[in-house]
């Protein structure tokens, strides 16, 4: 018999036990609020073009607490988080506390009505999601418009898919909307945009970083190549572009068949980064 | 692993409660912890993807953790939300024959369904080897020891410190080194995550999903620090010894300061330092003391190792003031002379100064985030210092160790880190006036991985030799300190691995360094201390070699 183990009998062992107070007892309401903004959602299925919903949990009792809000989508609906959890302090005025979701649907998902559960604790929410129909890409339509991108790198506090989301104001910037890339004075930087299908295109259109605080002859990217992809094939460059200082350049060539769109990004005024407020793509 | 023992069944029958824990596990006592029944709660997937830790060791007493999580990435680590039984054992000897305390407790799904048990009732300075199991599943087994009786004279004992380990910029190898090193105690001085997206690193899934965006909500904590924990060099250090932590930045996020960041106003951003804290103390061998009460969390700290060293484990970023002169390099102007401003706070410094009058120690350790020393980044006649660092607080500084100076504390040594890269100076009662005088040593740490593999000098670490003739010594690779400490001298063993974007580089020691009792500065007994250092300008620096 081991003599240690007998001499020890008796002695203390604390288990350090973490109180669950915080958590409402059950059988009360919960004081955690739930909201949305928006309150209901429309989705379309592209790759890069999520809905954005943003979550807020409120904590309207007397005691701060933590708290775990699941979502449970319905259907083919695709979640960046199926939980956002947070201490909720209790503070007067209530704060709410908010965090992002991006919503996503397959390219092939029938539109219609689906939905998110939201739940904390015993409060439930739903929130509306309406997947509609694909737009309509015909002659004269931007082709790259949410379509997958990639690239070299994306800066930290940038969306990988702000330069195919339609919004091509660079005023806007601040706001996640365009691409900046993460390596800083470090060329080239590649942004590419995998089309739907292969498709016939003469013209792209690209806009570089241009508001008012940061002119494109300062920030704006300064010399790239536009390169084209078909078949799996090497990519191949179609237009040039040197010695840019403006925000929105239009570059054609002979229309090519393409299952990719790259910018080579060889430059930037400032030699610092890569930024592309919007990159277009129009068939011929 | 071998656990199937004999001899405990019968420590579990005979020490007290074992048999109404196991009553209460629905277990009976007469099975092998390794192979008795199942309970509820956790299917066949392993639970211990995160492994096992110890730490905050006290003469009688020592935290041991781990969480159960058996998809460390999936929403609630892949487990139901409901609580968990969880037993625990811990023994004398590693085959688990001598089993002196044991017992059972819950992993609750509000603390991620971690388990931290403080363990007591042990004897001082003795190694101790512990493990967990839930149903059929057993946990890896942890090493730890104990710290000396209070009035113990500990002739020698290991101690390593760490700091700043970038998953994605590099592979754990000094880990490995640390884990076969068996230290009595690891220190980790902060920066055990980054909360930032990154989208590309030397490691494979450096671009995933969970690892591109920033982390500011609980949940997103959590998986960092799942994501960082499943790393098996960090586990075999953990496991290896107890280790004592401490934060810095980016455990919450880059250069926060107490209520203040850039990024949100005050009443946002403690939601996100509570969410911060919270995840932390989930996943540290930590002690209820140090659960966070929403955004506040106690964390410094004394450790004592009988009369040999005192430890005290400071937190410069709860308390300390915003950044002097919106942070970065700057020149010291008034700012940073101003007494209102402190790195510490004003209850932290007196805890910290009343210690100190009060330590029996040989040697007083200042276990903190970063430079004590003064850090002149900047090549010629101009002064830049960092506005993050002690730098940026010289008022606190000077009351630090013009305290220390005033009290005549024995062998004062800082350990730090946060610089990635290493710095071992002599800590000077004026850094303006080398022939001021020299009142203690400093180690500051290189990052684990954080930086890539760096070099041996680079032009920054040249500029600080040449710039600051307190430092004695500066290496720009990755690594730890593994420090040997007898009454007599302090030895710091500088490890440097040759290569971290790699799996497989090798670990070797760069240079010895040692301190002597009663003799304050650095004095290099081994390796190139400064191959680069220009010829001494400043005359009264005395040559760093013996």
């Amino acid at each position: 018999m081991n003599r240690s183990a007998l001499v020890l009998i008796g002695t203390a062992v604390a288990t350090v036990a973490v109180s669950s107070a915080g958590y409402s007892v059950s059988g009360r309401p919960s004081p955690v609020q739930v909201s949305t903004n928006p309150q209901q959602l429309s989705v379309v299925g592209l790759p890069c073009f999520p809905g954005n919903l943003t979550l807020t949990m409120t904590n309207t009792g007397t005691e701060s607490l933590y708290a775990d809000l699941t979502l449970s989508p319905t259907g083919p609906l695709q979640l960046s988080r199926e939980l956002f959890s947070s201490w909720l302090p209790a503070v007067e005025p209530d704060q709410p506390v908010s965090a992002p979701v991006e919503v996503r649907v397959p390219r092939d998902t029938h539109s219609g009505q689906y939905s998110i559960d939201l739940e904390v604790d015993r409060t439930k929410v739903t929130v509306p999601v309406q997947v509609n129909p694909l737009p309509p890409k015909g002659p004269g339509s931007n082709v790259a418009l949410g379509e997958q991108a990639t690239a070299s790198s994306t800066h930290g506090n940038f969306a990988l898919c702000g330069a195919v989301d339609g919004d091509n104001d660079s005023e806007h910037w601040d706001t996640l909307t365009g691409w900046n890339d993460g390596t800083r004075a470090v060329f080239p930087d590649t942004y590419d945009v995998a089309l739907a299908e292969p498709t016939t295109i003469d013209r792209v259109e690209l806009y570089t970083l241009d508001s008012i605080r940061y002119p494109a002859a300062a920030n704006g990217l300064r010399d790239w190549d536009v390169q084209v992809r078909s078949g799996g094939g090497a990519w191949t460059t179609v237009a040039s572009v040197r010695g840019n200082t403006a925000g929105h350049v239009t570059s054609t060539f002979t229309p090519t068949q393409a299952d990719a769109v790259r910018i080579l990004a060889l430059a930037g005024n400032g030699n610092t980064y890569s930024r592309i407020v919007e990159l277009e793509v129009y068939d011929s | 692993m071998s656990v199937r023992v004999g001899s405990t069944r019968r420590n579990f029958v005979t020490v007290t409660g074992a048999a109404a824990a196991l009553a209460l596990a629905g277990n009976l006592p007469d099975l092998d912890f390794a192979k008795a029944g199942a309970t509820g709660g956790v299917d066949r997937r392993d639970p211990f993807t995160l492994g096992v830790a110890s730490g905050d060791p006290l003469p009688d007493a020592v935290v041991i953790w781990t969480r159960l999580a058996p998809e460390p990435l999936a929403p609630f680590g892949g487990m139901d939300r409901r609580p968990v039984e969880v037993q625990w054992q811990l023994a004398e000897d590693e085959q688990f024959h001598r089993v002196v305390r044991h017992g059972t407790t819950q992993a609750r799904p509000e603390s991620s369904h971690s388990v931290h048990v403080d363990v007591q009732g042990l004897r001082p300075w003795r190694h101790y080897w512990y493990r967990f199991r839930v149903g059929n599943q057993v946990s890896p087994v942890g090493r730890t020891r104990t710290a000396p009786a209070y009035d113990q004279s500990v002739p020698v004992m290991s101690m390593a410190f760490a700091s700043c380990q970038a998953w994605w910029e590099g592979w754990y190898t000094a880990y490995a080194d640390m884990a076969r090193r068996e230290h009595d105690v690891v220190f980790f001085l902060g920066d055990y995550i980054y909360e930032f997206g990154i989208d590309r690193g030397v490691r494979p899934h450096s671009n995933e999903d969970y690892v591109t965006r920033q982390t500011v909500t609980l949940d997103e904590y959590r998986n960092r620090y799942a994501s960082y924990k499943m790393d098996p060099d960090l586990q075999a250090a953990h496991a290896s010894a107890p280790w004592v932590v401490t934060v810095d930045d980016h455990e919450v996020v880059d250069n926060w300061a107490d209520e203040a960041h850039p990024s949100a106003p005050p009443a946002q951003f403690l939601v996100r330092r509570a969410n911060a804290f919270r995840a932390y103390w989930e996943h540290m061998p930590l002690r209820l003391a140090q659960l966070p009460n929403g955004p506040d969390m106690q964390l410094y700290r004394r450790i004592r190792y009988g009369r040999l060293a005192e430890f005290s484990v400071l937190d410069t970023r709860q308390y300390r003031s915003d950044q002097a002169y919106g942070d970065g390099s700057k020149f010291p102007g008034p700012d940073v002379l101003d007494p209102t401003r402190t790195l510490t706070g004003d209850e932290q410094e007196r805890w910290l100064l009343d210690g100190w009058t009060a330590s029996q120690a040989r040697w007083n350790v200042l276990a903190q985030q970063n430079a004590l020393a003064r850090l002149d980044v900047k090549d010629g006649p101009e002064l830049l210092v960092p506005m993050d660092t002690w730098d940026g607080y010289a008022a606190s500084r000077d009351r630090v160790l013009g305290g220390a100076h005033q009290r005549k504390i024995r062998n004062l040594v800082s350990i730090g880190g946060d610089l990635h890269r290493s710095v071992a100076s002599d800590l000077k009662l004026d850094f303006a006036n080398p022939d001021s005088p020299t009142v203690g040593s400093e180690f500051v740490g290189t990052s684990i991985s954080s930086g890539l593999d760096g070099m041996d000098l680079d032009p920054g670490g040249l500029t600080l030799l040449r710039e600051n003739p307190h430092i004695k010594y500066g290496n720009f690779q990755r690594g730890y300190v593994s420090c040997t400490i007898t009454p007599r001298q302090w030895i710091s063993d500088y490890r440097v691995v040759d290569r971290v974007t790699v799996p497989n580089g090798t670990v070797s020691t760069r240079a010895k360094l040692l301190v002597e009792d009663g003799r304050p500065g650095i004095r290099v007994v081994a390796g190139d201390p400064a191959p680069h250092r220009a010829p001494a300008r400043y005359g009264a620096g005395s040559p760093a070699t013996t």
